[in-house]
């Protein structure tokens, strides 16, 4: 068991090495997160809408939106020398490296949603006097859902000729629980409902990552495999 | 199952299944009584959940069927689940235009983010990304394999999707809407027409799904004769 | 006594075309195979599978007698593959490639491994140098180090010669010559003739997915090689 964690870890690792010599992910989806704000701003009248009622909506679309930009390219390293090859070739086994990858994109994906937090937070003046460590769970389990998924969603981008354009029509229809439990959580959380009201959504988040996470690592010996 | 048989078997299901409709249909419009309340539009109610119960059969049997494919590797498994796919297409398809034409008349308005009618929509999406997806890669075999994982993928969500929203429903109750759940005066003589429809409905779709199946094998033949090999090695890792 | 690697019957197609059509041969321990052919000959495939990265349509792999298992990935720690390709990280540096690699192989007596790897092959000095900014022969050495990290007693070289000048190949052959102790059980698969002929046990010639011939080396010089894959390449079996 030991063995399999470090295998996990070991690919983790060095996708976040690499993307932290390189910034080029980061990069992509904190411009990404920044100029949305700018535009929601200009989008909406705040005169007539509260961005605080609607925080929920407007943090998770950035994270789904931002989100994809980077997890499109989880494979694309390993496509660049053919360090796939040598992957496969070594005996890890192929759920070990799935998850290893959802785990450095998870860590990738929980940086850009704390910048959306405070980006939005600034830009909207949100308020949030509730509970933060629910706060962090809510987002934490969306973003584990959303990655487990995209993440076996671009193997399959990389490993065939549609490319990273088609991920969002395969991904935001299987997406819908996490909007609807993550944004409705997140919204409540904000007006400052008790957390006893974000108990069902918890539970759902949860039980979304937990299944495609399993799902995920046991599907995807099947699209990374030529 | 042989040619012949197949054929027996798809021109019985075909026949059972277009005489039930005939029936279905003389029913609905000749033999059950209108419904007091939403009055002569409430007929759609025989026919419209029927399409989408075979809408979402078709998508089980994609997932079943992708799972299975999946794990033993039987090029039949996937042909079974593509025909369930082109089939639950059509039949979500149908249940998409019939759906807000419904709509038009019981609700005033062409669409609803109706329970139902929302998860139809997502459910046809699945469908298109898994064609979209089959076709994406340059090896088939890998193509298959692909779309046998949205399939999993697919039915594993779509419980979850129609939970979160339908709760997410319940927490607008905007419209009146005079769905087909909402109290009707119901007759005896309805619930045996929605029964007719539910029956005429599944046998169509199973002569249907019967004679793709075998239409799929007779090009699986053909791709054979070309040199095109059979099943890949059993999928069990 | 076992073979130090077998192949029976190795098919893999990619939809319509087979591009290794039923390969077998059997390799002594010690003896190092090379095979020649033209391009899209499918040797490359061939490695592949051979060294556990594709999965084979149909036959199998036995490497030092043991059968390559679907299932249980453990026999690909007796393989070491290098590609023309480098299959590196560019960004991150030798030692950090070469600490990913061991630790996939599960190596754990890594701060010393490394090091005496790469003093064997004369890397030593940079260790911390990022791949990118290495010659393609000083790569390709890296390539070399990797494959050879885990100390695998089959080793599978994918035209390794590419895209080398004079000294690296120079280079590259003592590395392949020290190859030849006696344990390890070598396939190269080269266009290099004369580079392929010196130092092979076994010569064969892959054209469109098969296996015209399997010579002893001994009693063939470069003419007769090149006699000989002439006529394979012009009259495929």
């Amino acid at each position: 068991m030991r063995a399999y964690l470090a295998l996990v870890w070991a690919v983790a690792r060095k996708d976040l090495m690499v993307e932290f010599r390189t910034r080029e992910r980061l990069t992509a989806m904190g411009a990404f997160a920044v100029l949305v704000g700018l535009l929601f701003n200009f989008s909406m009248d705040t005169a007539v809408v509260r961005p605080q009622d609607i925080a929920g909506a407007l943090i998770w679309m950035t994270i789904i939106f931002g989100g994809l930009l980077g997890m499109g390219r989880t494979f694309r390293l390993e496509e660049e020398d053919g360090a796939l090859t040598g992957i496969l070739q070594s005996p890890i086994p192929l759920d070990a490296l799935y998850l290893g990858k959802v785990l450095g994109n998870f860590v990738l994906l929980s940086v850009m949603t704390v910048l959306v937090f405070l980006v939005f937070g600034l830009f909207f003046d949100l308020r949030f006097s509730g509970s933060s460590v629910t706060l962090v769970a809510v987002v934490a389990l969306g973003v584990l859902g959303f990655v487990s998924l995209t993440t076996l969603f671009s193997a399959m981008a990389t490993r065939s000729s549609m490319g990273e354009s088609l991920l969002p029509v395969l991904v935001f229809p299987l997406l819908v629980p996490v909007v609807v439990y993550g944004t409705t959580a997140t919204d409540r959380l904000f007006a400052g409902r008790p957390v006893v009201e974000v108990g069902g959504n918890l539970r759902m988040l949860a039980a979304f990552a937990i299944m495609f996470t399993v799902a995920g690592a046991w599907l995807f010996r099947f699209v990374i495999e030529e | 199952m042989s040619q012949k048989q197949a054929r027996w078997a798809v021109g019985v299901l075909g026949t059972l299944g277009v005489a039930t409709m005939i029936v279905l249909h003389w029913m609905v419009f000749f033999w059950v009584p209108t419904e007091s309340r939403m009055g002569l539009v409430q007929r759609i109610f025989y026919i419209h959940p029927a399409a989408w119960w075979i809408a979402f059969l078709g998508f089980g049997i994609v997932g079943l069927c992708s799972a299975a494919y999946l794990w033993l590797g039987d090029e039949r498994l996937d042909r079974a689940a593509v025909t369930g796919a082109e089939a639950g297409m059509v039949f979500t398809t149908i249940g998409l235009i019939t759906g807000p034409l419904w709509g038009r008349v019981a609700w005033g308005t062409w669409w609803e983010w109706e329970p139902r009618l929302t998860l139809a929509l997502i459910l046809w999406f699945i469908y298109l990304g898994y064609f979209l997806v089959r076709r994406s890669t340059a090896n088939p075999e890998q193509g298959k394999r692909f779309g046998a994982v949205i399939g999993v993928i697919g039915v594993l969500d779509i419980p979850l999707i129609h939970v979160s929203v339908t709760w997410l429903r319940s927490l607008h109750p905007e419209a009146v809407i005079l769905s087909a759940d909402s109290p009707m005066n119901l007759d005896p003589s309805m619930g045996v027409t929605f029964g007719v429809g539910l029956l005429a409905f599944t046998l169509v779709f199973a002569s249907l799904f019967l004679a793709r199946y075998t239409v799929a094998g007779y090009e699986h033949e053909l791709d054979l004769r070309d040199g095109i090999p059979a099943a890949t090695q059993g999928a069990k890792a | 006594m076992s073979f130090g690697l077998e192949a029976v019957g190795l098919v893999r197609s990619f939809g319509g075309l087979r591009a290794v059509d039923g390969v077998s041969f059997q390799l002594q321990r010690g003896q190092l195979l090379t095979v020649f052919g033209p391009n899209g000959a499918g040797k490359t495939t061939l490695l592949r599978m051979l060294g556990g990265v594709m999965r084979p349509t149909s036959g199998h792999v036995r490497v030092a007698g043991a059968p390559a298992d679907v299932v249980s990935r453990e026999w690909r720690h007796r393989v070491g593959i290098v590609s023309h390709q480098s299959l590196l990280y560019s960004q991150l540096t030798i030692a950090e490639n070469l600490l990913f690699y061991g630790r996939l192989f599960g190596l754990t007596d890594l701060k010393t491994r490394i090091p005496e790897r790469l003093a064997s092959m004369g890397l030593s000095d940079r260790e911390r140098t990022p791949v990118r900014e290495l010659s393609r022969g000083l790569k390709q050495r890296v390539a070399l180090a990797r494959a050879l990290l885990h100390d695998p007693e089959v080793v599978l070289l994918d035209e390794p010669y590419t895209g080398l000048d004079p000294h690296a190949s120079a280079v590259l052959r003592e590395q392949l010559a020290s190859l030849k102790d006696g344990r390890r059980t070598v396939v190269l698969v080269t266009h290099n003739l004369k580079q392929g002929l010196e130092l092979s046990d076994l010569v064969a010639v892959q054209v469109q997915g098969r296996f015209t011939s399997v010579t002893d080396s001994l009693s063939l010089n470069l003419a007769g090689l090149e006699a000989l894959y002439h006529a394979a390449v012009e009259n495929p079996a």
